[in-house]
């Protein structure tokens, strides 16, 4: 009897452990889970999940002068810079819906442009490395995205970074008060760190 | 009266009814908590499981979202806090198990039932486990689905201690019920034993001045005890009045038999005194007609002295009525002296004599063997001779006649009889044949007083025994008679010796 039972819990165990080594590679939420995903796939599946977690501010609550007015109904993902989605961000996006809106992909050349988006991925590019840039763009209420090395320094609020064989994020949320932007908990939750604090009384 | 409430069978029953109402009573109400109960639990279980995996799947949606099952995991192991919960676990749409909770060490991994179309969460029970699917949902997308597994341990827990109480609560209860019984025998089951035991006594002793002792209270024993004690009553007066009214009636009776025996004896003694003073006179007629005849018969013409043979006739007639008067008279009055009686031999004597005095008659005399018995010889004289001469007298007709005098063993005891072929009667008319101044000829035909037969019947009943007779008309008659209860054995001694 005793010799059966360890038996079994052994095998079960070992199920369990292939199951995890299967699990490692899924795709959150939008994204089919692929064992074959490349980063950028993963990554362009984040930018469109970040859009769940984060609160922007409601457009006539905001203060900022510099910040242009968002679309009602779109959501907009931008990307500026040096482009290393190709197709596969808009792949990702279409059909997708974030709080009723309607999600497209968009490629921006300049930091005006950019105002108007609610997440920006920054690639290799000038603005990228402006700390300027990325402080205006914060003003304006863009949730700022990157996978330079560096890039929470220069005032961006979240970092890709590659821990082990995947990909995590890193969030500063000191940028992240600054752009009025509310990160949920359970964002938090995953990151694999946070830096500065959070915003106290800040809108939900 | 010793009452033994405890042991009696009525107080038995009651205790018992009492015992078994209460158990079962019981019994079925706490069935009913326990059913009950049991299914509020699962209920419960089910309810809190389903909480506990929607905080936990809506706590893993960024988890999943960003692919980072150690946090998924870190929300599992909340559930740690909840120690009947034996695993949990996140599956993915595709199937894969994204995060997984073992409680303790090691578990095994079950397969997760499927959560059906158009619901969100599914309940499974098997054996003592119960495992919870939900479905993850976020943003109006199913991202995949979190299982919970519990043990239903605590379930069989709650079974065995409720059981527990339970048989507590029945022993208690049980035992609360004997005590009240054995108060309540007091009142219900004394009256009626007390009751039992009264009319046993009754019925056994007949003696119905017995009384329940038990107190009569309002309800229906009561009346019942009142009722049985009132009926006895009844009873008993009812028993007086019969024995008074029976030693009245006996008493009446000895005093009317008292006055009959006084009346009848002066009516003998009446019939005597009457039959013996009328020989007096008759005596002088006859003498005075016997006078006449000798002395003045031959100055009398023919028709003068047949008229005077006329009044000597009847005069003789009227002297043997007489003497059969107080025969009658006297075997009903004399005292008897029994010894042995020879019957044949009396026969033998009675029927000589009857042929001396008519030797022209030609009659054959049969005698049978027949013992000797115990009886008055006077009196047997008597009613033999009756007997006897009424044969010759109706056989008088016949030239040729035969008469016999027999007996025979019946089982009764020994049976004589005197049969003649003579006229017979009408068996019809049988039972006058022993009554006084009965006759059932006229005394044309042949003569005789109509008094011999009923003192044939007083000599045979005063000897203990009984007379009846059996013919046909002109065929003859036979007269039986038994002479009181005699033992076999006697009879033959009497014979031998």
């Amino acid at each position: 009897m005793i010799r059966g039972n360890q038996c079994r819990l052994r095998l079960a165990t070992a199920a369990a452990l292939f199951f995890l080594t299967l699990a490692v590679p899924v795709l959150g939420g939008a994204a089919p889970a692929q064992s074959s995903a490349t980063e950028y796939q993963i990554e362009a599946a984040y930018l469109l999940n970040f859009g769940k977690f984060v609160t922007w501010p409601a457009a006539s609550a905001s203060s900022s002068a510099a910040a242009a007015p968002k679309s009602p109904d779109t959501f907009s993902i931008c990307v500026l810079g040096e482009d290393p989605f190709g197709s596969v961000l808009d792949a990702t996006v279409r059909g997708e819906k974030i709080n009723g809106k309607s999600v497209t992909a968009r490629r921006v050349r300049r930091v005006q442009e950019a105002a108007g988006c609610d997440v920006l991925f920054m690639g290799e590019s000038g603005e990228s490395r402006n700390h300027k840039a990325i402080s205006a763009l914060n003003k304006a209420g863009v949730l700022t995205v990157s996978d330079l090395a560096g890039f929470l320094d220069r005032g961006g609020i979240i970092q890709f970074v590659l821990s082990g064989n995947k990909v995590r994020f890193e969030v500063n949320l000191d940028a992240a008060n600054e752009a009025q932007l509310t990160l949920s908990s359970e964002l938090l939750k995953v990151a694999l760190s946070v830096r500065g604090k959070r915003a106290e009384g800040g809108p939900k | 009266m010793m009452l033994n409430v405890a042991r009696s069978s009525i107080s038995r029953r009651l205790t018992l009814m009492n015992l078994l109402v209460s158990a079962s009573a019981l019994l079925l109400a706490s069935i009913g908590f326990l059913a009950y109960d049991q299914y509020t639990y699962r209920e419960s279980l089910v309810r809190n499981l389903s909480a506990q995996a929607q905080i936990v799947g809506s706590n893993s949606v960024s988890a999943i979202t960003f692919n980072d099952p150690q946090a998924a995991e870190n929300t599992l192991s909340a559930l740690r806090s909840f120690p009947n919960v034996l695993s949990a676990g996140i599956v993915l749409q595709g199937g894969h198990l994204f995060a997984y909770f073992p409680h303790q060490s090691a578990e095994n991994i079950v397969a997760v039932p499927n959560v059906p179309e158009g619901s969100s969460e599914v309940s499974v029970f098997r054996g003592d486990e119960v495992v919870l699917v939900r479905d993850i949902v976020f943003q109006g997308k199913v991202l995949g689905t979190v299982f919970i597994r519990s043990s239903l341990s605590e379930l069989s827990h709650r079974l065995s201690r409720y059981v527990l109480i339970a048989a507590v609560v029945l022993l208690i209860s049980l035992i609360a019920a004997l005590l009240i019984s054995s108060l309540y025998r007091r009142s219900v089951a004394r009256p009626i034993i007390s009751l039992a035991e009264t009319a046993k006594a009754v019925s056994e002793q007949k003696d119905y001045s017995l009384r329940s002792d038990a107190v009569p209270d309002g309800t229906e024993i009561g009346l019942l005890i009142s009722s049985f004690n009132e009926m006895l009553q009844q009873i008993q007066s009812r028993d007086e009045a019969l024995r008074d009214a029976q030693a009245d009636l006996e008493h009446r009776v000895q005093e009317r038999t008292q006055q009959l025996l006084v009346a009848n004896r002066e009516l003998e003694a009446f019939s005597y005194s009457v039959s013996h003073d009328l020989r007096g006179p008759l005596e002088t007629i006859n003498g005075f007609v016997h006078l006449l005849l000798s002395k003045y018969g031959p100055n009398l013409d023919e028709d003068g002295r047949e008229y005077l043979r006329q009044v000597r006739g009847a005069s003789r007639r009227m002297a043997e009525l007489i003497d059969d008067l107080l025969n009658l008279s006297r075997v009903t009055t004399t005292a008897m002296h029994k010894q042995r009686v020879d019957m044949a031999a009396l026969a033998r004597q009675i029927v000589q004599d009857l042929r001396r005095r008519e030797p022209s008659r030609q009659v054959e005399f049969v005698l049978g063997e027949c013992p000797s018995t115990e009886g008055d010889p006077r009196l047997m004289q008597i009613a033999l001779e009756n007997l006897l001469r009424n044969a010759w007298k109706y056989t008088s007709a016949h030239s040729r006649a035969k008469i016999e005098f027999s007996c025979e063993n019946r089982a009764t005891g020994i049976v004589y009889f005197v049969r003649d072929d003579g006229a017979g009667f009408d068996a019809s008319q049988a039972d006058r044949l022993f009554k006084p101044f009965q006759r059932l000829h006229s005394s044309s035909e042949f003569p005789g007083t109509g008094i011999g037969l009923a003192t044939v019947q007083r000599i045979i009943q005063r000897h203990g025994g009984d007379v009846w007779a059996e013919s046909k008309l002109d065929e003859g008659a036979t007269f039986f008679f038994t002479v009181g209860q005699q033992p076999q054995t006697s009879q033959i001694v009497a014979k031998t010796g």
